[in-house]
Order: structure tokens, then C-alpha cells, then sequence
């Protein structure tokens, strides 16, 4: 008997919890089922971690600086455990040499040394290049803009070997550590992704909110603008605002810039969402019956129409980020984007395209594979949320 | 009949307000762009030896009408490009509708070739995903299609690319064969082209397709549950009939109305494509033109057919539509 009121209760808790959440609760809940977005969310969240923390994460920098004179085009050197010297706890690589000789024919030969005292063995959080964190060095045209924050410098290094370079992912043809330059990719790409999507954001919510709460001759004239930025092709159009560039901008300017074309041109397909929002929400009966009940307009918009849309918006934001990334990659990867020294997935991309590297040096090609997953990764948890945003999906 | 008319009366005259409205983004992107046509002729007679002076500057200026204000000159540049002639490009000195010509043609047909393609797939596979349910292939669909958007056009170039240079020795780059590059239009130049033309067609149709797959799918999942489907399977109608009587009809119509964004789309990735495969066609001028030699005139021309080619596209799709379905004609006309 007891028994059967307590299952009776539990599930009278469960309706009154479901009954009781909040937007966000429910999203979540849906969030959870779906285990291929869920996947997704986990591979996004240690993809953004390792961006943000790729100072730590690799053993040398990015740029020129970091670069191995001793090892050009190196094949990706492998950590291991045991060779026929034996055996050993700690996992080490092998000593790489260049060498030109009468033996080479006088030509540079990558020389492996296998013997027990040119084991080069991993070091954990070991000293290296210096980084710093919260260093806002701003540098756009115009003296007045220019500010600088220092920020708090560190070098300590997740791994390192005791002595030379370890490049696990190979290095490139100037000798940069290519997952170096990877993983501060991820973070430039997401960077310009963000702002991007914020200025996209920004001009959406401003035309498609104007549009939607005016409506008639204002929504006519917005929607024609829209639909005219819409018919352009988009990379010609980004392709032609890069051109712009001026050459003597630095790389910097050039970052700034490129991020805020692509918002400028991505606004479009928010824009015109928030519209349709707000133009079918305004004659929605519970704001009819807010309006009844003499609440004032203020109260309305922001106590009952803004939360009805900030789910789908923040779903559309993460919807639109992986079009960016690869808008990004585009433009840098004909060399109208970004530029050597800052780093982004299009510029690693720039550099696969030479039969030469297609033939011999295949290991340029991971980062394209860390490029494919975080798109895929924003595609999934994108999907995902849309379906969990929706309130019907459970009844379909 | 009167009706229709209005209706496509209508249409073209948006089409052509939307196309002037371009225009002005054209032209003012093109004016942005630091150094004009006088100081570039000038420069060039410079780099020949003569001595040159603002005061030839100005006197090219006025020559090329680049003292007139803004908008007299946006209006001169809109007239002639409605009549195809885009005037000179002042980095190659040649003809901008010559130089375009037939390569422009090829671009188009490339990307709707694509497009055709994208469609003769996406059409059957979307309903035959949206009607079984077959957990697997659903998911394999939908692995495919998110792939097709992950997986860049170029990416899928290279890897191409790569594949055929160790497999067959031979790169599969470019749009004719050496012997034909610069003959007339024959049957043999055409079969040539079409030798060299399917890749390129594959690469951008692949992700048009992925893209498309997903469309098809989800406005035929809305349309197969209702129940006119019911009624009609009552009846006694089942099987392909069924569905391509009933539900599909309803489906497909949307597409058709965005069959002018999908060319959009597909004309975004040309640029890049015909860089990697090194094709002679249109969007490699103009990645030649932004990226090389910032030759405004010739991307403006460019960048300006390509959108006149889309609103044509939206035009067409929307005059097939209202003569297929009169609740478009009423909608639109009032």
C-alpha cells in the first residue's frame, strides 16, 4: 500500500518537476537523449579547452620563434616506450639529425640516431618559451586606438624533452611544430568565429528587431535589403571586402577586420528568424492577455517575448558558428584572410594544397582532420540543440 | 490570364529593383578600393618610360568621366552592365565582356549541372529516408549529409586529387586538353569538356547534395504524417504512387523556390574550386582579379553577372511555381 503512494508520489514529483522547470531545465533534459550531439558537446568542450590552453598544452610557439632549424618537413616523432636498447619508464623520441656529407651526395638527409644516449625523454611540465595570459596589446590603424595591458607571462609547459625539440604532429618546410601551430589555430578560428557571430548577432537583432516590431513600409524596406545581401554569394562578396586589405596593416588589423566581415555578411539569416519571431509572437495570446491585464510594453517585450526567442537564438548563434569557421578557412586559405603570424585552421589549410606535400609530407594534413571534427562537433551539438529547443520534438 | 500577368509583372519588377540595389553594393565595394582607373593607366605609362604629373591625372580623370559625382557614375555603369558591357578592365587593358565571355557560360553550366545533380540524388534518397524506417540508413544519411557541410569542397579537391596522382598518375586539374584549349566549339572540343568537366561537377554538387538530401527529407517527414496521406492510402492508393501523387507533390514545391539560394551556394564554392583544379572559367578570374591583382572592374563585372544570374534563377522558379499552384498567384497579387 505504502509502497504503491510512494511510486504514486514520485511520479507526482516528476510531473510537478516537469511541470515547474524552466526553459533551460527542459532544453537539457532533451539535450541529455540525444547521445550523438552529447558526444558532440564533449569532443566541442576539450576542442575549445586545448584552443584557450594551447599556450600550456604545446611545448613551443607558434610563430617563427618557435621554429626547429634542425628538423624541416620532419615526420611526426612518436613517444615510446621500448626499443632494443631496453626499456624505460619514462617514454622518449629519437635524436634527428641533419646531416650533408660525401655519403649524402652533399644533399640534407634526416638522420634517425637509435642509440641509448640519443634517447630524447619526456618531461612533464617542463620550462620552456614564456606566454602570457589577459595581454590585450591592441594595435589598430590610428595612434588613438592603440592600448596595451600587460598580462601575467608563464612558461611552464605540459610536456617537453630534456633536451632538443619533440614535434609529435611533425613540423612544417620553416620548421614550426605543427601541433603547436594547431591548437592555437583552433583558438584563433574560434576567436574570429565569436566575433563574427557576435557582429552578426548585434546586426540582427538591431534590423530584425526593428523589422519585426514596426512592420509594414519599415519590415517591407528591411526585408528587401535582406534579401538583396542574401542573393549575393557570400565568399565572392567576403572574397571582394578582403581585398581591401591594405598590405602594410598588421596582422592583427587584418584579424579584426576579417572577423568583422564576416559578421557583416552573416547577419542576414538571424535576422530575418528574429523577425518572423517577433512578428508572429506580437499577436500571440499571451501577450494579448498580458496586455489585458495592463502591463505596461516594457514589461512585455522583456518578461514575456524575449524569454519566448533567446533559446532559438542562442541555437541559431551556435547554428551559424560553424559557417563562419569555414568562411574563415576559406578566404584564408586563397590568401585573402588571415596571415602568417597569426594562425588560424584556413592558413595550416594554405599550405596542404603543393603536390609536393600531398605526395611527401602527408602528416600537413592533421590539422585538417582537427579541422573536419570541430566542424562536425559544431554541426552535431548545433542539430542537437535545435531539436532540444523545440518544444514539440517530444511528440513527433 | 490577366492575373498572370500581373503577377509576373510584379515579379520582374522586383527582380530588377533587387538587382539595381546590387549594383550599388557592386559598384560601391568597387569604389572603395584605393586608386582608381586613371591612376593605374597612368601608372602603367609610367612603368614605359614617360614623365608623368598630377596634372596628367586629372586630365585622365576627366577623360574617364571619374570627375562626375557618385551616383551619375553608378548610373552610367548600371545602364551598361543591363546591356552586358562593363567597360575595360584598367589592370589587363582589354574588354571586360570579351575577356568574361564564354568562360562566365561555363561557370553557370558548371553549377547547374551541379545542381541538376544534387537534385537527381537528393530527390530519391530524401523521400526514401523520410518514409523508411530503417534506424541504420538514417543514420548513414545523416552522417553523410553532416559530412557534406563538414568536409569543404576544396578539402574534398585536394583529397581527390591526391588519390588520382598516386593511383592514375594524373592530376584531373583544369577544363580542356592541352590541344584544345584555344580551338572553336567542336564535337570533339565538347567531349573533351565533358572528360574534364565531371569532377568539378561532383565536387560542388557534393556538398549542394548533402545539403539537399536533408531539405527533401524534412519537408517530406512533415507532409507524409497528414491526413490527406491517409485518406488517399484509404482509398486504396499505396506504394510509389502514393507518394509521388500525394505527399511528394506538396514536398517538393518549396524547392523549387529555393532553387536560386542553392545556386547561390553552389556559386560560392566555385571560386575556390576552380583554384585548386585549376579550371579557366569565371571564378578563377575572379579570385585572380580580388586576390592577385585587385582588378576591381573585373570582379564588380563578375561578382555582378553571378547575382543577375541568381535573381533570373529566383525569377524563373517563381513563374514555374505560380503557374503550377494558383495559391502563389493569389497570395502575391492581393
Amino acid at each position: 500500500m505504502s509502497e504503491l503512494t510512494d511510486t504514486a508520489s514520485a511520479r507526482q514529483k516528476q510531473k510537478e518537476a516537469y511541470f515547474t522547470a524552466s526553459q533551460g531545465q527542459l532544453i537539457w533534459q532533451r539535450f541529455k537523449k540525444n547521445k550523438s550531439a552529447l558526444v558532440g558537446a564533449w569532443v566541442l568542450i576539450i576542442l575549445i579547452l586545448s584552443g584557450i590552453f594551447a599556450p600550456f598544452l604545446t611545448p613551443y610557439d607558434p610563430t617563427i620563434a618557435g621554429r626547429d632549424k634542425d628538423y624541416l618537413n620532419g615526420a611526426p616523432q612518436i613517444p615510446i616506450f621500448w626499443d632494443e636498447n631496453g626499456f624505460s619508464a619514462r617514454p622518449f623520441v629519437y635524436t634527428q639529425e641533419r646531416t650533408r656529407s660525401i655519403k649524402t651526395n652533399f644533399r640534407w638527409v634526416t638522420e634517425v640516431k637509435t642509440g641509448l644516449e640519443d634517447r630524447r625523454y619526456i618531461t612533464f611540465f617542463s620550462e620552456g618559451s614564456p606566454y602570457t595570459y589577459f595581454d590585450f596589446n591592441i594595435n589598430l590603424p590610428g595612434e588613438a586606438l592603440d592600448f596595451r595591458i600587460p598580462g601575467i607571462e608563464f612558461n611552464t609547459h605540459l610536456f617537453g624533452v630534456d633536451k632538443g625539440m619533440i614535434h609529435i604532429f611533425g613540423t612544417d618546410s620553416t620548421g614550426k611544430d605543427i601541433y603547436s601551430r594547431t591548437l592555437t589555430a583552433i583558438k584563433t578560428s574560434m576567436a574570429v568565429g565569436t566575433i563574427g557571430v557576435m557582429i552578426a548577432f548585434v546586426l540582427a537583432l538591431i534590423i530584425g528587431g526593428v523589422a519585426g516590431y514596426y512592420g509594414g513600409m519599415i519590415d517591407a524596406v528591411a526585408q528587401m535589403v535582406t534579401d538583396t545581401v542574401k542573393t549575393i554569394p557570400s565568399i565572392p562578396l567576403f572574397m571582394a571586402l578582403a581585398a581591401f586589405i591594405p598590405d602594410t596593416w598588421s596582422a592583427e588589423s587584418r584579424f579584426f577586420f576579417i572577423s568583422m566581415v564576416l559578421g557583416l555578411i552573416g547577419w542576414t539569416t538571424l535576422a530575418r528568424r528574429i523577425r518572423t519571431h517577433l512578428l508572429s509572437e506580437r499577436n500571440q495570446e499571451y501577450v494579448l492577455a498580458a496586455q489585458l491585464c495592463g502591463a505596461p510594453p516594457k514589461h512585455i517585450i522583456r518578461r514575456h517575448l524575449l524569454p519566448s526567442f533567446t533559446s532559438y537564438i542562442i541555437v541559431d548563434l551556435v547554428i551559424s558558428f560553424p559557417y563562419m569557421i569555414l568562411s574563415e578557412t576559406a578566404l584564408s586559405f586563397i590568401g585573402l584572410g588571415l596571415k602568417d603570424p597569426v594562425n588560424s585552421l584556413g592558413v595550416m589549410l594554405q599550405n596542404v594544397t603543393s603536390a609536393d606535400v600531398l605526395l611527401n609530407y602527408q602528416w600537413y594534413f592533421i590539422p585538417v582532420i582537427f579541422f573536419i571534427v570541430l566542424v562536425l562537433a559544431f554541426v552535431f551539438v548545433g542539430d542537437g540543440l535545435r531539436d532540444a529547443a523545440d518544444p514539440y520534438s517530444d511528440s513527433k | 490570364m490577366l492575373q498572370f500577368t500581373k503577377f509576373v509583372t510584379i515579379r520582374a519588377v522586383l527582380a530588377v529593383l533587387t538587382l539595381v540595389l546590387v549594383s550599388f553594393i557592386v559598384f560601391s565595394l568597387m569604389e572603395l578600393v584605393p586608386g582608381d582607373c586613371a591612376e593605374r593607366y597612368v601608372a602603367f605609362k609610367n612603368s614605359q618610360g614617360a614623365v608623368i604629373t598630377p596634372a596628367d591625372i586629372q586630365i585622365e580623370r576627366v577623360r574617364l568621366g571619374l570627375d562626375q559625382p557618385y551616383v551619375q557614375r553608378w548610373g552610367s555603369w548600371i545602364l551598361n552592365a543591363f546591356q552586358g558591357e562593363f567597360g575595360d578592365s584598367c589592370i589587363l587593358r582589354v574588354n571586360i565582356a570579351q575577356l568574361l565571355g564564354q568562360k562566365f557560360w561555363l561557370s553557370l553550366g558548371l553549377c547547374l549541372s551541379a545542381l541538376i545533380l544534387a537534385y537527381a540524388i537528393a530527390i530519391p534518397v530524401g523521400i526514401l529516408a523520410a518514409t523508411s524506417k530503417n534506424a541504420a540508413l538514417n543514420n548513414t544519411l545523416r552522417l553523410v549529409s553532416y559530412l557534406g557541410l563538414a568536409l569543404p569542397n576544396f578539402l574534398l579537391a585536394l583529397m581527390i586529387m591526391l588519390f588520382s596522382t598516386i593511383m592514375f598518375g594524373d592530376s584531373l586539374t583544369g577544363l580542356f586538353s592541352k590541344e584544345f584549349r584555344d580551338a572553336a566549339w567542336s564535337y570533339d572540343k565538347f567531349k573533351d569538356f565533358l572528360g574534364h568537366a565531371w569532377l568539378p561537377v561532383f565536387i560542388l554538387g557534393w556538398s549542394a547534395t548533402a545539403f539537399a538530401i536533408q531539405t527533401v527529407r524534412a519537408l517530406m517527414s512533415d507532409e507524409v504524417g497528414k491526413l490527406y496521406v491517409t485518406a488517399a492510402e484509404a482509398r486504396g492508393v499505396s506504394g510509389g504512387r502514393l507518394l509521388m501523387r500525394y505527399p511528394a507533390r506538396h514536398a517538393l514545391s518549396p524547392i523549387i523556390n529555393s532553387l536560386g539560394f542553392d545556386l547561390n551556394r553552389i556559386f560560392n564554392e566555385l571560386p575556390i574550386v576552380a583554384l585548386i583544379l585549376t579550371l579557366t572559367e569565371a571564378g578563377s578570374l575572379l579570385i585572380e582579379a580580388l586576390a592577385r591583382s585587385n582588378d576591381q572592374q573585373l570582379a564588380g563585372a563578375i561578382i555582378f553577372m553571378l547575382t543577375a544570374a541568381i535573381v533570373g534563377i529566383n525569377f524563373i522558379t517563381d513563374i514555374i511555381l505560380a503557374l503550377t499552384d494558383p495559391r502563389i498567384r493569389r497570395s502575391i497579387v492581393g
